[in-house]
């Protein structure tokens, strides 16, 4: 499952970031985009040393700060259970036109669909 | 260079550019090296005491702040004391 | 579930004349009236103020910087300063 769907299922869900510098954020998503950059509403801040606390009413965090998010372990599921849900509705809609050529492993969307699902991970 | 692929589904050490070192399942991964770790573990060392392991749930890790993905051998894992491993901690990477 | 593609997660265009917080890579940290902005996230803030850091006892903690051009690709933080407030621990509540 790619950390973006995950981020994007996580909208409205209650989230902790922690940036590079070791200040941590508490806060409900409200948006996230394919840089990771995101918005936080009803966020708590705490300093890196863990000494000092802010409220928030809402902020805009660059993804290339975050150093990583916790979001809630309910999620995973959701997120797995959505995309299947996804997978079998494609499947019943095509109907009879995908046979023969259904071996694509991890249920792989049909070719000419734009695969966002990576094969090859270059770090 | 070798894809995160073979490591899906399976208990993996991760180890942060801060030195954490964290254990988890992998559950997904992106071209940029973010990884979606579940039961999510972190392993805290010292010389005084054993291993702390501090439940986290679920994570997303941003893959510039990621040095190391190992596959952990969870037979030998298993096998482990943590109560009795003294080790210091990993200081965070300096270039 | 699909957004536009092109569209900015943050309408900046709710805190114009409004006085926000930035902050920076590199720890800088500076509030002003957001004046003006774009795609990339430069500002245009006036009647800022930068709050230092790490300051030696004594001196003075902000220092005026008029209307001054924020670069987009440097900044890390942002949010209004209304409703910007520093509180006790928050988490003490749930023992």
């Amino acid at each position: 499952m790619l950390p973006l769907s995950l981020l994007n299922a996580a909208q409205n869900k209650p989230m902790l970031v922690e940036l590079k510098n070791g200040e941590t954020f508490n806060g409900h998503l409200v948006n996230c985009d394919n840089f990771m950059n995101i918005t936080l509403r009803e966020v708590y801040q705490t300093s890196a040393e863990g000494d000092r606390f802010w409220k928030l009413k809402e902020c805009y965090i660059r993804g290339s700060t975050i150093k990583y998010l916790r979001v809630p372990d309910t999620l995973l599921d959701a997120v797995k259970e959505e995309q299947n849900r996804a997978r079998e509705a494609g499947r019943s809609a095509r109907g009879s036109h995908v046979s023969g050529t259904g071996a694509r492993g991890r249920g792989a969307p049909p070719r000419g669909t734009p695969v966002v699902q990576s094969r090859e991970v270059y770090i | 260079m070798a894809g995160l692929q073979p490591y899906v589904d399976h208990r993996v050490l991760l180890i942060l550019q801060d030195g954490r070192a964290i254990v988890g399942v992998m559950a997904g991964f992106d071209q940029k090296s973010n990884v979606v770790l579940s039961d999510t573990k972190e392993r805290v060392y010292s010389m005084e005491e054993g291993v702390e392991e501090i439940p986290l749930g679920l994570y997303l890790v941003k893959g510039d702040q990621i040095v190391l993905i190992g596959e952990l051998d969870e037979a030998a894992d298993k096998a482990v004391d943590l109560s009795t491993i003294r080790a210091e901690p990993l200081p965070p990477i300096r270039y | 579930m699909d957004k536009p593609k092109r569209e900015a997660i943050l309408d900046l265009a709710k805190y114009v004349n409004e006085r926000i917080r930035v902050k920076f890579t590199g720890g800088r940290e500076v509030t002003g009236v957001l004046k003006g902005y774009d795609q990339l996230l430069n500002l245009v803030l006036d009647e800022v103020q930068e709050n230092l850091q790490a300051v030696p006892e004594g001196q003075p903690t902000t220092r005026n910087l008029g209307l001054v051009v924020l670069r987009g690709p440097t900044i890390t933080l942002l949010s209004p300063v209304d409703g910007y407030e520093e509180i006790a621990n928050p988490f003490l509540a749930q023992e």
